[in-house]
């Protein structure tokens, strides 16, 4: 039996209602005589506290308040790919055929196109036993996507029959039914899943893999790995937009899920504007072919804010669960926080730190622990994974706030955004002393087997003179740059080539965009080379200034823009010519 | 709007601040608006905040100094606060709560607006990318702004920002196509000497009769400042999306607006954010900021200059904060060029604008326009620690290319940011001083160029 | 509830054109055919001799505009604009207040009173009205149980003010606040008629 109710009391997201004693927590329900969306947050007697996902404005007392009998939930089939979703699972484009350019109120959508047809290629047969998530057939979603049809981890399995052949059938269709004792429950090509509870699993794997993004300071230097959380906090004008995008458009995964929670609505539109034209590095095909888009920017109503993260974690998970590997990019963390805050407030709630709810650190740890590679439920086998990489606005950029603090107790990977770094234009402003990678032992296995066995020592050596530069600069801003000896002035200036030629990358630069593992090495061992050289030529006699005047010195800074990735052998060469000129300022033959 | 009553209500329970709590009430809705009347027969605007179990609470725009328990009355009038619009809003002034102030009479309504608007559909928004040619070099070549973009400028008190923004509304109001274009400038709580500095300065120029002005000046009721920015807003959507022109909004100062809000969330004893602040301060500045735009399938834009004063010139306190999260860039005005009698003081290292990728470039500025701009930034950058260095071991203790990115950093601030306030430069002029500065350093220096454009436009040997 | 004949006069005022506007208002207010005619045909006279009037100004004023800046002559027309859309809202409520109280006027009190009631959700109520309209108002009070009127009178052209016994309601429903909340919204449909803002 459904609730039915009446509003007592309004005040912007939050509505109470009386006669609600049949209403069950986290219970979507309908608001008003518009019937906005809202989901019950709090039971007290018959009285039900709830937060609503529309604008409330005109909302009176004495309207009516009806019960939908469901949790909130997400549509789960073949259609979600390239959809551009409000925080509950709206679809924008939908809502503006209904509205127009704004966004109205009440307005009820499906998800996805239930009428569509897909062509299904069974590979189940009548007969079979199957069980929850096990594949029955697949669609060919988008050309980069095959979807599979699994039975849903909320469905008993069972017999099958009555499957339907090869074919073109829409989401409606039966396409089999499954036996079980007695019961015959039927398999469409869509389910519903509560966006609260996270999606069932056989097991969890260590995460090995990394994440290739093709972004220098994050591969190569404070890699994520696949299946992994990462964090990225920085005040605004760092760049953690850009980042972010940079992220969704070039990490190796075959699914991306972006989540603009409480946002800029340009930024989603941009996401909108440049994907189809974007071409993924490995595939050839429009990016947006594997991306989903969850926009609740921060002009919607600040309760779908909160709902925003769980969809698009639960869409993930289902992507997760036919063995693709998913990265899902939130930003912003803080501001789904700061809807928690609200939502709090208006629940009279004790608060915590800076008016947070205590309960925060849960609610962020609950998020992230739905990150992870895994062994699917089902057969066939797959492995899948979701990396989940938040964003972190803190306010004044200060990490100490509750949210960032918070956050790097669940997170493995933090890449701390610096305002000074920003403000010098060295983009991405990711602050090589503070931020660290939990993941680096666990993934020098792959780099070691696919790119090379050195790579572990040189990364370690490269990052040796970042570090050595960093004390180094003290006593430069002290005592002035005269007071250090030839050999630490080297280190200088090949810390400055490290940052110019290698942490700096231009986003907006056709070829220094995305820059493959192997380009990534070959630059970092070009630097750490010329650095031993450049030592060894020191001792030998050489002044500083030639090495630094070396003509190949703007090659190699350059070479991140100037050589493609298909251009390696213009890399050997750039190699050759700096052991060249070496040879001719040392006047005596280098050996390597 | 309709021509429903609504019924007037005498049973006042409170009076804080700027709030007035009714009981008895059992036919109000969230947002309605609200006519107060005092005993005197006085007439006053306001909103419901909250509205349940017989009470309703309600803010007062217009301040409730006078109101007494008893002999005032709240009428709920039945909807949300609207603003009356029509082409003829055009060239004329209004108070902070959208009333003329110009003894004319009410605009003869096309449409009455919601002034809280509605969210704009990411979906159906159009990427802002038109270039505008402010005229301002420091803005033109190195924090571009476009058509549909928020870019606000953070000032400090007594700083040139005022000067700035009228000569922007001035310059880009000019700049030719034979699209409309319109500036909505609002008074949030400034100076009258500031409020009339804008209204001259739009009239000398020609722009007055394209111009809308919300004038709440320093002696109005503060609470009306949480509406100014609202009405200006509804009536440049009306303008941009209903009659198809670009509009530039000056909102200045929002500083003030972010004050009042604090003074209504005190009166309502809600838990406080940073600094006394609400803690929904950040989504209520966004309903502001993200009003700016253009949209699929419409010919008008709407672009705001939001203009905000830090508190003792901290970029971290809550307000510029907040702003700069919601905001695609921001111009920052320093204290020091200030001093030095820089006009524009623009701090470049602290300023950004988020959408000048898009907006610059071939077919728009010129093809070399991001990268000698990066390089400008890179150069000016270092110029800053050559000259933090200078101070320490003086300039003896420079290398030779240290005192080249001195000379960088003296040129970049006397012939590049320097320009007088009528001085309109066109693109061109602007690239070739940037390009004037680049040619200052070493061809090896420069790293973010690519070759071929040093060899088109470097002048140095 | 039954639509009472002010609510449709505003309605039509919206919708219709200038001729059936005004014999709207006539109709509604003096319901009677005779009277209709008469007033119809004056105040058609004076409402045309207030739109050549309008016009006549503005035209003066355009031709002011020559030599003078263009907001300065607009502003002048919407001030000659507005003078000419208040003297219809003049003349309107001229007729109103002259009209006779018949038994047509009855039902319009009546149904100003069943609005108000439903609106405050209580016939407990005392009324006010003007000296002229206190026995129409009078005698309809007999339908709303526990009702009085008040033996003050209250300045307006006609309609009730209701204030509750219980609790501290009041509704204005004089024919005055009508007209008031209904000129923003009829103020666009009149000046068209003087072929401004089209």
């Amino acid at each position: 039996m459904t609730a039915q109710g009446r509003i007592v009391w309004v005040s912007g997201p939050a509505v109470r209602a009386d006669g609600m004693a049949d209403a069950k927590m986290y219970e979507t329900v309908t608001v008003g005589n518009s019937k906005l969306v809202g989901e019950v947050i709090r039971l007290t007697g018959d009285v039900a506290f709830i937060q609503v996902y529309e604008s409330t404005s005109g909302l009176k007392p004495g309207e009516p308040v009806v019960g939908t009998g469901n949790p909130l939930s997400v549509l789960l089939g073949p259609g979600i790919i390239g959809q551009l979703y409000d925080g509950i699972q709206r679809p924008l484009r939908e809502l503006s055929k209904a509205s127009g350019s704004f966004i109205g109120k009440g307005i009820t959508t499906t998800p996805v196109d239930m009428v569509k047809t897909y062509h299904f290629v069974p590979v189940a047969s009548n007969g079979d036993d199957v069980l929850p998530g096990n594949v029955i057939g697949t669609v060919q979603e988008t050309d980069l996507i095959e979807h599979s049809i699994m039975v849903p981890p909320n469905h008993p399995g069972g017999k099958i029959s009555n499957i339907v052949s090869e074919g073109d059938y829409n989401l409606e269709t039966e396409l089999a039914t499954a036996e079980k004792d007695g019961q015959n429950v039927p398999l469409k090509m869509y389910h519903k899943w509560p966006v609260r509870k996270p999606r069932p699993y056989l097991k969890r794997y260590d995460a090995t893999v990394p994440l290739i993004t093709g972004q220098r300071v994050i591969d190569t230097f404070f890699p994520i790995a696949k299946g992994g959380t990462g964090s990225i906090p920085g005040a605004f004008g760092t760049g953690k937009t850009v980042t972010l995008h940079q992220i969704a458009k070039w990490a190796d995964s075959q699914v991306v899920v972006y989540i603009g929670c409480g946002e800029r609505g340009n930024e989603m539109t941009e996401v909108l504007v440049e994907f189809p034209h974007l071409k993924d590095p490995r595939s050839g095909k429009p990016l947006m072919d594997r991306t989903v888009l969850v926009a609740n920017t921060s002009n919607m109503p600040v309760a779908a804010r909160e709902a925003s993260i769980y969809t698009g974690v639960t869409i993930a998970e289902y992507y997760r669960d036919m063995g693709k590997d998913v990265v899902l990019v939130a930003d912003s963390t803080s501001r789904w926080a700061e809807a928690l805050r609200e939502m709090s407030g208006r629940l009279e709630e004790m608060p915590a730190e800076e008016g947070y709810p205590s309960y925060l650190a849960s609610r962020l740890a609950e998020f992230y622990e739905r990150a992870g590679r895994v062994r699917a439920s089902g057969s066939p086998d797959r492995d899948g994974s979701v990396t989940l990489i938040g964003a972190v606005s803190p306010s004044g950029g200060d990490f100490t706030e509750p949210v960032t603090t918070h956050t790097m107790r669940f997170i493995k990977t933090f890449w701390a955004l610096d305002a000074k770094l920003a403000y010098s234009r060295h983009y991405p402003s990711i602050n090589w002393m503070n931020s660290y990678s939990g993941y680096l032992a666990d993934i020098a296995k792959w780099w070691s087997e696919n790119i090379s066995e050195d790579w572990f020592a040189i990364r370690n050596e490269a990052y040796g003179i970042l570090q050595r530069e960093d004390t180094l600069k003290e006593i430069v801003k002290l005592l002035g740059p005269d007071a250090l000896p030839d050999e630490e002035k080297l280190i200088l200036e090949i810390a400055r080539m490290v940052k110019i030629g290698l942490l700096q990358q231009n986003s907006f630069d056709d070829v220094d965009t995305y820059c493959s593992a192997e380009k990534q090495f070959k630059l970092l061992k070009l630097i750490v080379d010329f650095y031993k050289l450049g030592q060894q030529s020191l001792k030998e006699g050489t002044q500083l200034s030639a090495i630094r005047e070396l003509p190949v010195v703007p090659s190699i800074l350059k070479a991140r823009m100037d050589i493609k990735d298909d251009e390696m052998p213009k890399l050997d060469k750039l190699e050759s010519d700096m052991k060249e000129q070496f040879k001719n300022i040392s006047g005596v033959k280098v050996t390597n | 709007m309709t021509d429903k009553g609504g019924i007037q209500y005498s049973n006042i329970a409170e009076i804080k601040g700027p709030l007035v709590v009714v009981d008895d009430v059992d036919n109000a809705a969230f947002d309605e608006l609200v006519e107060i009347e005092t005993i005197e027969g006085e007439r006053r605007l306001g909103k419901v905040l909250e509205v349940g179990n017989g009470k309703a609470i309600v803010q007062v725009f217009e301040g409730t100094t006078g109101l007494s328990i008893s002999g005032t009355s709240a009428k709920f009038v039945g909807k949300v606060m609207e603003m009356p619009v029509s082409k003829d809003v055009l060239g004329r002034v209004f108070d902070g709560l959208g009333r003329p102030k110009d003894g004319l009479p009410d605009p003869i309504a096309d449409k009455f607006i919601d002034i809280n608007g509605e969210p704009m559909n990411p979906e159906q928004r159009e990427y802002p990318k038109d270039f505008i040619q402010t005229g301002v070099s420091v803005i033109d070549g190195l924090v571009t702004l476009v058509r549909g973009q928020k870019l606000p400028i953070f000032s400090g008190s007594g700083m040139s920002h005022n000067l700035l923004a009228a000569q922007i509304a001035r310059q880009a109001s000019v700049v030719g196509t034979n699209d409309d274009f319109a500036v909505v400038f609002a008074a949030i709580g400034v100076q009258y000497s500031e409020a009339e500095y804008f209204r001259k300065s739009l009239e000398e120029s020609g722009a007055l009769k394209r111009s809308v002005l919300f004038l709440n000046t320093a002696d109005d009721p503060a609470i009306e400042r949480i509406i100014t920015p609202r009405v200006a807003l509804t009536v440049a959507e009306y303008l941009a999306f209903d009659l198809g022109m670009h509009v530039l909004v000056i909102l200045t100062d929002m500083t003030n607006y972010a004050e009042a809000l604090r003074e209504i969330s005190a009166a309502r004893e809600e838990v406080p954010g940073r600094k006394g602040y609400p803690g929904y301060l950040y989504t209520d500045l966004s309903t502001i900021y993200e009003r700016a735009g253009k949209l699929n399938g419409r010919k008008g834009s709407v672009t705001q200059i939001p203009i905000l004063s830090m508190p003792s010139d901290d970029i971290t306190h809550p307000i510029p904060d907040l702003t700069g999260y919601i905001t695609e860039g921001q111009i920052v005005v320093g204290r020091d060029l200030f001093r030095q009698g820089v006009y524009p003081p623009i701090n470049i290292l602290m300023s950004l604008s988020r959408l000048m990728k898009d907006g610059i470039g071939e077919g728009s500025t010129r093809e070399d326009h991001a990268e000698v701009a990066n390089q400008v930034y890179d150069a000016y950058s270092r110029a800053q620690e050559v000259r933090a260095l200078a101070g320490i071991v003086g300039k003896a203790g420079l290398t030779e290319i240290d005192l080249k990115y001195m000379d960088v950093g003296d040129v970049f601030e006397k012939e590049f940011l320097t320009q007088a306030t009528d001085e309109n430069r066109t693109i061109e002029e602007t690239l070739a001083i940037l390009w004037k500065i680049v040619s200052k350093l070493p061809k090896n220096e420069i790293t973010k160029i690519k070759d071929k454009f040093v060899d088109k436009y470097y002048q140095g040997e | 509830m039954t639509n009472s004949t002010i609510t449709a006069t505003i309605d039509k005022i919206l919708n219709q054109t200038e001729k059936s506007i005004l014999s709207d208002i006539s109709s509604e207010l003096s319901n009677s055919r005779q009277k209709l005619d008469d007033s119809v045909s004056k105040l058609e006279a004076e409402y045309d001799k207030i739109i050549a009037d309008g016009k006549k100004e503005a035209d003066k004023i355009e031709k002011q505009i020559v030599g003078g800046s263009d907001i300065e002559a607009r502003n002048k027309q919407l001030l000659a604009l507005e003078s000419s859309v208040n003297r219809v809202f003049a003349t309107a409520l001229e007729q109103i207040t002259n009209s006779d109280r018949n038994s047509d006027y009855a039902n319009l009190i009546n149904s100003l009173l069943e609005e108000s009631t439903q609106i405050l959700g209580t016939t407990e109520v005392k009324v006010f009205t003007n000296s002229k309209d206190r026995d129409t108002v009078q005698s309809a009070l007999s339908r709303f149980p526990g009702s009085e009127l008040s033996s003050e009178n209250i300045d307006c052209i006609g309609g009730v003010k209701l204030e509750s016994k219980v609790g501290s309601m009041k509704f204005d429903n004089t024919i005055d606040a009508k007209i008031d909340r209904l000129k923003p919204l009829i103020r666009k449909e009149i000046a068209s008629k003087f072929g401004v803002n089209e």
